[in-house]
């Protein structure tokens, strides 16, 4: 089994488009949140979202023809621009190797989805449009991605809820590992948009308003209600350890160790627990070759809501400790759905990086049933290797192990 | 270096438009007969076409059985079905399993498009303030893989890979390697999709339905028919499957993946026939070996010609002697499901040495000039038969059964 080598990462979301910037803006609180500028305000009214403002794809993409991209392939090609530059992959690189893609998703576009329905049954069949039918399968983003930077290798996209963007990144280490593949860029991407936004509230999952301030949405915080949703995407190139070795590439981390496993208690009668977690987590552990003791930074997936994050965090209690520094970057970024994941690992490579841990933005009263080591404002790290969760609420659990060196 | 697990195929579950359960649809594909109807599930007055694979026969009530059927919607309901079917044939009691150890991989296109429609009526009608937690809830894809695991309670690694129309494929390859990486003992793996006005509509204007029937391969082909339907493969270690005395149709032996990174719609054929190679060679076959080739056939007259000259790239000279024949003759298109539903039929070819034939054939394409096994099933050794699915996105897949040998 080979090495799965960390040699590139990028990242776009509403603190910035580096995964230094959105670090570093963690690190100092900088406030994400707003109304949404996509979504009119009649929708969910007090609602705040982290969008990315002023998104201009062709700026990263340059001269090109992006109109076949839709919001969520263009959010996508912008990450995977940023994280092939990062990694050295360049455009005459990537004609004589077959690089792949594994692309994390929620939604891809349910917007697209939506808008091509609702037009045809509004106008008429006959208004709809052949080429949004392009985008409105779950993979267009994985596709036009592919199209758009030339990526020939094996290119799947992962469905696993929140979780989906951590899936992806633990799919690909596996392609890279069994010599499927020995190139990927694998993470996640994710639009805000009407139907995401309408959809969650009436669910019930996101943080309701309270007044006119915007509900409370901090992760492990006793007065957290749940989510607000955020935008994004986030990418890391892997590469087997032989072919980073021999393009002399520079070598960010490393992935140790993946696990996944399915609450099949939480979509019936509103039970669940932190079993499927817990067991994912200890799957990665042990695909790692790690002792729990190893760990020297949890990067978490809560998002404010009150039964899932007192879920994750007894699952990373009950495997790693209690004492471990703890983050959850969604404080800042929001619930970037199927974008989380892999931003929660760059950042985790960035704090070890940079030893600095990024607080959770906002956390005032520190849950007490929430036994972590998590605080309101950055502080220094001393870590080497990292464990990144996810769970999802309709069950799907996963865990990631991470290296520096 | 250690030989790698080796993972066989011990219950096959289908539900398509020409029946329900694996004897159902495998003598019904045996003697050539077509699910393509009447459009039923929604008003097709207002298309130029009418027609579509439609599973008509199904009660998912007589399916979904620990959770509330009414709390899903069509494409789970196919899925669990197929899923409990599967266990059935393979003769697994659920229960019995230790549930980390089991695991779920679904492909799909659109996973739940009719809980979007849904919201559209209500959003076009003026009643937004009906939209409640159900779409959240129903419609993501990956609701289709959580449904079933956890109506059997599986709480290994569950994932849906929604690559379009090679979807099952990549789910099926997904598997294999859970199964191999010892991420889980048992895997359900396949693919659903439901029939829905959004894949009909864009299908429509693409121009590509064709107006009565499905006709592969043949010069006057006039285009695909959407359909539905779910078929699910129980894969599980073959040891484990030895031990408890379980009949193997199959093992998967190989797979491949590639991405043309060429055009949306457009097939290039390149990435095809690379897919097929990658397969062979990860199965560590040479192309005499494959005695049937169940091809993406969709019906269109770009895939059909594409796929012709792909299957030629991959297999050389010996292209026009392997059988190749496409049952999408006689399903329709089932999206995310069809390589699923293929897959069923590779393996039972490979059980019965029998080859499903290309319906509806009449006339030779000078462009399509392989051997499509026209319009009769035919009786044909099967070491090994390969599944081959295309996709929007240029996603290309190919699994390899073969007979399961000591």
């Amino acid at each position: 089994m080979s090495g799965v080598v960390i040699t590139g990462t990028g990242a776009i979301c509403a603190l910035g488009d580096k995964p230094s910037v959105i670090h570093a803006a963690l690190c100092a609180g900088v406030p994400a949140f707003a109304p949404s500028a996509i979504v009119p305000a009649d929708v969910v009214p007090g609602h705040h979202v982290a969008e990315i403002r002023d998104f201009d794809a062709q700026k990263y993409l340059g001269a090109g023809n992006i109109r076949p991209l839709d919001r969520t392939g263009r959010i996508a090609a912008v990450g995977v621009e940023l994280t092939l530059a990062d990694a050295g992959w360049t455009k005459e690189l990537r004609q004589t190797r077959a690089f792949g893609l594994i692309l994390g998703t929620m939604f891809c576009s349910v917007r697209t989805i939506s808008e091509f329905d609702r037009r045809a049954q509004q106008a008429g069949v006959e208004y709809a449009s052949p080429m949004d039918f392009s985008n409105t399968v779950l993979n267009a983003a994985a596709g036009q991605v592919a199209i758009w930077h030339k990526l020939r290798g094996v290119n799947s996209t992962i469905a696993a809820g929140a979780s989906s963007g951590l899936h992806a990144v633990g799919y690909a280490a596996k392609l890279i590992r069994t010599g499927r593949a020995d190139a990927l860029v694998a993470g996640g991407a994710e639009e805000i948009c009407f139907e995401s936004l309408l959809g969650f509230s009436r669910a019930g999952f996101l943080a309701a308003p309270d007044g006119n301030a915007p509900g409370c949405s901090v992760p492990f915080d006793k007065r957290r209600r749940g989510a607000a949703l955020g935008e994004g995407a986030a990418f890391l190139a892997l590469e087997s350890e032989s072919a980073a070795q021999s393009r002399g590439a520079k070598v960010l981390g490393r992935v140790l160790g993946f696990g996944a496993a399915y609450d099949a208690g939480a979509r019936v009668n509103g039970g669940g627990t932190a079993a499927a977690l817990t067991h994912a987590i200890t799957r990665a552990l042990k695909d790692a070759g790690a002792a729990p003791g190893d760990i020297g930074v949890v990067s978490a997936s809560a998002h404010g809501g009150r039964t899932l994050d007192a879920r994750e965090a007894s699952a990373i209690a009950s495997t790693v400790g209690s004492s471990v520094p703890v983050t959850a970057v969604k404080a800042g970024l929001g619930e970037m759905l199927g974008a989380a994941g892999p931003m929660q690992t760059a950042m985790a490579l960035e704090s070890m990086r940079t030893g600095t841990l990024p607080g959770v933005t906002g956390l005032g009263d520190l849950d007490p049933e929430i036994r972590l080591a998590a605080s309101a404002s950055s502080r220094p790290l001393s870590a080497k290797r990292a464990l990144v969760t996810a769970i999802a609420p309709e069950g799907n659990c996963c865990a990631l192990v991470v290296s520096l060196d | 270096m250690q030989a790698r697990p080796r993972v066989v195929v011990t219950g096959l579950g289908v539900v398509t438009s020409v029946g329900v359960g694996v004897d159902a649809f495998w003598s019904a594909i045996l003697t050539g007969r077509s699910g393509i109807g009447p459009v039923e599930s929604f008003d097709s007055s207002r298309y130029a076409v009418h027609v579509g694979g439609e599973v008509k026969t199904f009660d998912p009530s007589q399916h979904v059985q620990r959770l509330d059927p009414k709390s899903m919607a069509r494409a789970s309901h196919l899925a669990i079905a197929a899923a409990r079917l599967a266990l059935a044939d393979a003769r697994v009691d659920p229960a019995s399993l230790d549930p980390v150890t089991c695991g779920v991989s679904l492909g799909t296109t659109s996973g739940e498009p009719t809980m979007i429609e849904w919201f559209n009526d209500h959003e076009i009608s003026g009643a937004r303030d009906r939209i409640g937690g159900e779409f959240i809830g129903r419609y993501p894809c990956h609701v289709l893989a959580a449904h079933v695991a956890s109506e059997f309670g599986f709480s290994g690694p569950n994932v849906v890979i929604p690559t379009a129309c090679a979807a099952g494929n990549y789910a099926l390859a997904n598997a294999v390697d859970n199964i191999r990486n010892d991420d889980a003992e048992v895997m359900l793996a396949g693919g659903s999709d439901a029939f829905s006005r959004i894949t009909y509509t864009g299908f429509a204007r693409l121009g590509a339905i064709a107006p009565e029937r499905c006709q592969p391969f043949d010069k006057n082909r006039k285009g695909m028919i959407p359909g539905e339907g779910a078929a699910v493969l129980v894969l599980e270690r073959l040891d484990r499957a030895r031990a408890r005395g379980a009949r193997v149709y199959a093992e998967l032996v190989g797979y491949g993946l590639t991405c043309d990174a060429h055009h949306m719609t457009a097939p290039q054929g390149d990435g095809a026939a690379r897919a097929m190679q990658l397969a062979m060679a990860d199965a560590g076959i040479t192309p005499e070996t494959v005695g049937y080739i169940s091809a993406h056939g969709t019906g269109t007259a770009v895939n059909d010609r594409i796929e012709t000259l792909a299957v030629k790239q991959a297999f050389g000279d010996l292209a026009p002697k392997v059988p190749m024949s496409s049952i999408k003759s006689m399903l329709g298109h089932t999206m995310g499901a069809a390589s699923a539903i293929e897959a069923a039929a590779c393996v039972l070819a490979v059980r019965d040495d029998k080859l499903p034939p290309t319906i509806n054939y009449e006339t030779a394409d000078p462009e399509c000039d392989l051997d499509y096994v026209p319009n009769a099933a035919r009786s044909s050794t099967v070491e090994v038969a390969m599944n081959n699915a295309y996709a929007f996105g240029g996603n290309n897949a190919s699994v390899l059964f073969r007979k399961c040998q000591a």
